[in-house]
């Protein structure tokens, strides 16, 4: 077990190395001087000079580039050439509003896709409930996140006004709130606050859901196929077993173990869906950040924005090939 | 003791051809359906691509002050409305197609020429071949397609062309894997060994005998690829960071669309139902193809 997690881990670093500087030569032959994009096209020449400098892009590329995995390490990705905060401090107050979009999502994506996958594959004989489930596993799996995203806003927020057209909510608010301790002093602002957030949340949550419902039913439609062609379920039928307890107690849990797998692709398709919901819903998030930085030309926020969607979903392929030796003893061996 | 189960009297007698017809046609109904209409979904598309000229009731940058931000059917030649410049937006969707469609097919070509031969060799050959060149499909695998095409597309610029290249390099490691592992699959037949017998060299082998047995496979695949490349396409020009406007991509009329949904939600609605038309049709014939493939499924 050990051996192959640092087996594993030892995979990783390199990966991880490779995806950093895929990055930062992506963001280095970016069109359009940052300093020019900053400072607009009056510039004088000495201002831009200056600016070179004090940003650090007169040095050679092979220095930057060390200076970069240097900082990156240590979650150092410098100073934002609009904002001029530190990038890691912009990285660490966003992330939250990712996190809650992805694991409402999750929860969306959960409830409708893993019961759409059973039954579809449980019923394929069946094509009056066959058809309708696959039909809607395709129709959201051909369905842009962000065309979903503004149907409902078109229908929820402008039509039934039912849910805010913009924004998060007041997240910031509520985490001050844990950290400071008000949460036990003051609960009800502390309850309207959460439901502030959830209020904002709903619709990017709804959105984002059920386009990754689509994925999650057909991964768990495909798992569950894989395990009812087993023997055991076959044995299990034999015995005269219920086809209720086989389903229960036989099939549902040995399709946990694949199920795994799909939490890293389920965070690799959910990171992405956040640059495309958190702009249709003008959310705060770290995926509109990596926009907003592309657009401005601001490529230390960009660079970090893309470190971290991928050193997030690297560590998650990770966790998850652990997790997936812990439950199935079998594949340590191999 | 003998345990005497009493069973219902079984019909011995053979089934009638004509009984066994319809739930044969059934059968062939239920394989060939979604194929059969993924297929025409997407030949209409092509056609629509193809005649754009000849199909578009107006040129899709032609502007009509008096009839701004007007809904279908409002205006007489708008039959899917207007946008904010008077353009007609039918036929700002039907030249969309185009870009949608090249880049849909340019793309996964791409992926596919550059990936294939890339697998097949790591596959076939195993050894430091293999490794370098799935460390560095691992490498960009990190990356999910959007994310990859919006680095590359970013550092390149917005283009057709560049597109083209962001969004097939973002398909390549998909490529390289499937080619990979069904050579590995391949390469140990019993027709591998009796060509290397016959004295084909590596080249031969990988050319004219993995590669035309991995290639049904592959084709299937590519079908769903060719649906997430008109995806990715249509995120980047959401994105602002497609093809620019003026020309039409359904990406970009559905974000210029979008600063409108409150007044005229037609724009981002017709534009978002082609996107989805295009990337269904794709879909359903990949999905169709894969399941005629699957060996869990042979019988049902």
């Amino acid at each position: 077990m050990f051996q192959y997690v640092l087996r594993r881990l030892l995979i990783a670093v390199p990966m991880l190395l490779g995806a950093m500087s895929i990055v930062f030569l992506a963001m280095r032959i970016l069109p359009g001087d940052p300093c020019v994009a900053m400072m607009g096209d009056q510039a004088t020449t000495e201002a831009l000079a200056d600016c070179t400098k004090n940003l650090g892009l007169n040095r050679p590329l092979a220095v930057q580039y060390v200076d970069y995995l240097w900082r990156s390490v240590r979650f150092d990705f410098g100073n934002s050439f609009r904002q001029g905060y530190p990038v890691s401090d912009y990285i660490a107050r966003m992330f939250p509003h990712t996190f809650v979009l992805v694991m409402a999502s999750a929860i969306v994506a959960a409830l409708v896709g893993i019961p759409i996958g059973i039954v579809s594959a449980l019923k394929r004989r069946n094509p009056l409930i066959d058809y309708p489930l696959r039909i809607i596993a395709l129709l959201g799996l051909s369905m842009p996140v962000f065309w979903l995203g503004i149907l409902l806003l078109i229908v929820f927020s402008l039509n039934l006004n039912l849910f805010p057209l913009i924004g998060g909510g007041d997240l910031d608010g509520v985490l001050a709130m844990i950290r400071s301790g008000e949460v036990f002093s003051q609960p009800r602002d502390f309850l309207a606050g959460v439901a502030d957030v959830l209020h904002h949340l709903t619709l990017p949550a709804l959105a984002l859901g059920f386009t990754l419902a689509a994925t999650v039913s057909r991964l768990s439609r495909s798992a569950m196929l894989e395990v009812i062609s087993q023997d055991y379920i076959r044995t299990a039928r034999a015995k005269g077993q219920r086809e209720r307890l086989v389903v229960y107690k036989h099939a549902l849990r040995n399709m946990m173990v694949p199920l795994l797998t799909i939490i890293g692709i389920f965070v690799a398709i959910a990171l992405t869906g956040t640059v495309l919901t958190e702009t249709v819903f003008t959310r705060p998030g770290l995926g509109k950040m990596l926009v907003d930085a592309i657009g401005a030309r601001d490529y230390p926020l960009a660079q970090g924005a893309i470190t971290v969607f991928t050193m997030i979903i690297i560590m998650v392929n990770l966790v998850v090939d652990m997790l997936y030796a812990v439950v199935d003893p079998r594949i340590t061996y191999r | 003791m003998a345990v005497v189960r009493r069973t219902d009297p079984v019909d011995l007698s053979i089934a009638s051809a004509r009984d066994e017809v319809p739930g044969a046609t059934r059968g062939r109904l239920r394989r060939w359906l979604p194929i059969g209409i993924g297929l025409v979904m997407a030949a209409a598309m092509v056609v629509v691509a193809a005649a754009a000229p000849l199909i578009a009731p107006l040129s899709p940058s032609a502007q009509f002050s008096d009839a701004v931000l007007k809904g279908p059917g409002a205006v007489e030649r708008h039959a899917l409305g207007t946008d904010e410049f008077g353009r007609d937006i039918l036929s700002r969707i039907i030249w969309g197609a185009r870009v949608s469609l090249q880049v849909g097919l340019a793309s996964v070509i791409f992926g596919f020429v550059l990936g294939v031969p890339l697998g097949i060799l790591a596959g076939f050959r195993g050894g430091r071949a293999e490794t370098l060149i799935m460390r560095c499909a691992d490498m960009l695998m990190a990356f999910p397609t959007l994310l990859l095409a919006l680095i590359i597309v970013t550092a390149l610029g917005g283009s057709l062309v560049n597109e083209i290249l962001a969004i097939g390099v973002a398909l390549t490691p998909n490529f390289v894997r499937l080619a990979r592992s069904l050579a590995l699959t391949i390469r140990d037949q019993d027709y591998i060994m009796a060509a290397r017998a016959l004295g084909s060299g590596q080249l031969r082998l990988m050319a004219r005998h993995v590669f035309p047995n991995a290639l049904y496979a592959l084709v299937v695949v590519a079908t769903l690829y060719i649906a997430t490349a008109i995806r990715t396409e249509a995120g980047l020009s959401f994105l602002g960071l497609g093809i620019p406007p003026p020309t039409p991509s359904w990406g970009n009329i559905l974000s210029e669309g979008r600063q409108y949904i409150k007044c005229c939600p037609w724009i981002t609605t017709f534009s978002g139902l082609a996107i989805m038309v295009a990337v269904l049709a794709f879909n359903l014939v990949g999905d169709a193809l894969r399941d005629l493939l699957d060996p869990r499924l042979k019988g049902e």
